[in-house]
């Protein structure tokens, strides 16, 4: 046992208090520095900060891809652009799919920043879909590469276009997991109950089947489900290169904004008294 | 009397307790035809104190009295349904035997962890990485993953990102109340340092000595409410008299008007 301290630490000067909280990471340094740590550990946890472990993450996707590609490419052999269409489709849907569990369970999966500190916890909720925002910027590199390599290279404005539809997705994202991780810590089966509908909207959102299959008079309801917009478009400017009609992108502004507004709301409504639920 | 660095002013807090506990979905929407009750449990009661720069304030009561409670209304983590908390400086809280770890990361990142949050900067973390991890008496196990920490340790490494990361007021439940005589030594005597070098400090603890030696002031929390308020040593008395009879003597809660 040590009782006398060798080396005695210097004391820290007091420090001053932010102006907005005087409460922790309340700096603008202190906050960068928060969401980068956030960002950095996250992917450590998830992956056993490697590379190769993110490897992992890409493949379950590719994997997939490749399944659904050898199988279906049959099934719709009338259409040249089908493998073209599902690899953007897959692609766009693991990023929501992984992105919204991610963000459903952020608050209580980093609960332990809120019970014994003052934590922002939107940065919370906002860092937790980093690792599915990463994958994703991967993927479009991939989809882009994809294209070129079969002869398909986007156009600027169709990649610009593209990019967009991510941000949009990305928002989507945001507002659901706002919403949903201050929920969960009420209702506890939350994450089976978005299980159970991710499931089943990854065969309403028109991902492994061209959305002209279907009668036009249901396509309506399918824009309803936010991912088939983002698909259907996504796929509009890089694929078939025309892209949608200003009432098409009016709509997805306008549910985008209505999804964000939404999550905030909520997360305004519950997020005060969410450490008590932990 | 200079500007108080901490206000507190009427705040009650209550839990409210259901009589049957519905935690999901398909308990809410079986339940949705048999409305439950709820029993009011008044954590606190219209409590009100201040702290002055520098000024060292203890908080004594019983078991499931409110102070922890208190404390998390103080750092901001808990919301106070009435009243409300005036915060004039930045606070550094250790609260229920240290900070939150990530089990499955190694004592360094969680150290960026938890100073970030403390509002360390991460140049500030890496500058003082060795020094925390040597308060902590932890340099050997800095690639450790935290679940593989004793809660001694866990407890240590989170006294000393704490003790870095301090800011103007330090909030402090159940101090030296972790680790051996050594590391008790060293946290006394950060202690002393940060009081004299003029940080405000609220320390919540059961044990008088700690009080009576370490604190200028202190309060009796006693069923939710401020039973005594004044000088530490009259509070510990008074804090020892209810832990004997159960209450305490009106002829005590005089000190409430020192």
């Amino acid at each position: 046992m040590s009782a006398s301290v060798e080396t005695k630490p210097a004391l820290p000067a007091a420090r001053p208090a932010a102006a907005d909280r005087l409460t922790d990471a309340a700096s603008p340094g202190a906050r960068a520095g928060l969401i980068w740590t956030l960002v950095r550990t996250d992917f450590k946890v998830r992956y056993h900060g490697t590379i190769g472990g993110f490897v992992w993450a890409l493949l379950k996707p590719l994997t997939m891809f490749v399944m659904l590609m050898a199988v279906f490419s049959f099934l719709f052999a009338q259409d040249p652009n089908y493998k073209l269409n599902l690899i953007i489709g897959l692609f766009l849907w693991d990023f929501f799919a992984e992105g919204t569990k991610a963000g459903l369970m952020s608050l209580h999966a980093r609960g332990f920043l809120l019970t014994k500190a003052r934590c922002p916890a939107w940065i919370l909720v906002v860092t937790a879909i980093s690792n599915a925002v990463i994958t994703l910027i991967v993927f479009s590199g991939i989809i882009l590469a994809f294209l070129t390599l079969v002869g398909q290279p986007p156009s600027v404005a169709g990649m610009l276009l593209f990019l967009a539809y991510c941000l949009a997705l990305v928002l989507i994202v945001v507002g659901f997991s706002l919403a949903a991780s201050v929920l969960f810590l009420r209702y506890r089966d939350l994450n089976q109950v978005w299980d159970m509908v991710v499931q089943a909207g990854f065969f309403l959102a028109p991902i492994i089947y061209p959305l002209a299959i279907l009668p036009e008079r249901f396509h309506i309801y399918l824009y309803v489900w936010l991912p088939t917009p983002i698909i259907e478009f996504a796929r509009a400017a890089l694929v078939s290169h025309q892209p949608a009609t200003m009432t098409g992108h009016l709509y997805l502004a306008a549910a985008v904004a209505l999804c964000l507004g939404i999550g905030v709301m909520t997360y305004r409504r519950f997020s005060g008294r969410a450490v008590e639920y932990l | 009397m200079a500007t108080a660095v901490l206000q507190v002013e009427n705040v009650s807090k209550a839990f409210r307790i259901p009589s049957v506990k519905r935690d999901t979905v398909r308990e809410h929407v079986l339940g949705l035809f048999e409305p439950r009750h709820y029993e009011k449990l008044q954590v606190l009661e219209d409590v009100s104190f201040s702290v002055q720069p520098g000024e060292a304030l203890g908080i004594m009561g019983r078991n499931g009295g409110g102070k922890s409670t208190l404390l998390k209304i103080i750092c901001d983590v808990y919301q106070p349904d009435r009243g409300r908390v005036i915060r004039r400086a930045a606070i550094t809280p250790i609260l229920e035997l240290g900070v939150g770890w990530h089990p499955e990361l190694d004592a360094i990142d969680n150290v960026c962890l938890i100073g970030s949050v403390m509002g360390l900067s991460l140049p500030e973390i890496r500058r003082s990485m060795d020094r925390i991890l040597a308060f902590a008496e932890l340099e050997r196990f800095a690639n450790l993953k935290l679940k593989h920490y004793s809660s001694g340790m866990s407890a240590r490494l989170g006294y000393a990102v704490a003790f870095e990361a301090v800011r103007e007021v330090l909030v402090l439940d159940e101090i030296f109340a972790v680790g051996d005589a050594g590391f008790k030594a060293k946290c006394e005597e950060r202690y002393r340092e940060l009081h004299a070098a003029g940080h405000a400090i609220v320390l919540v603890s059961h044990a008088p000595p700690i009080v009576s030696a370490f604190c200028d002031r202190a309060l009796l929390i006693d069923g939710g409410v401020v039973a005594a308020e004044g000088p530490a040593a009259d509070i510990v008395d008074a804090y020892l008299t209810t832990m004997t009879h159960g209450a305490l003597p009106i002829s005590d809660s005089s000190a409430q008007s020192a």
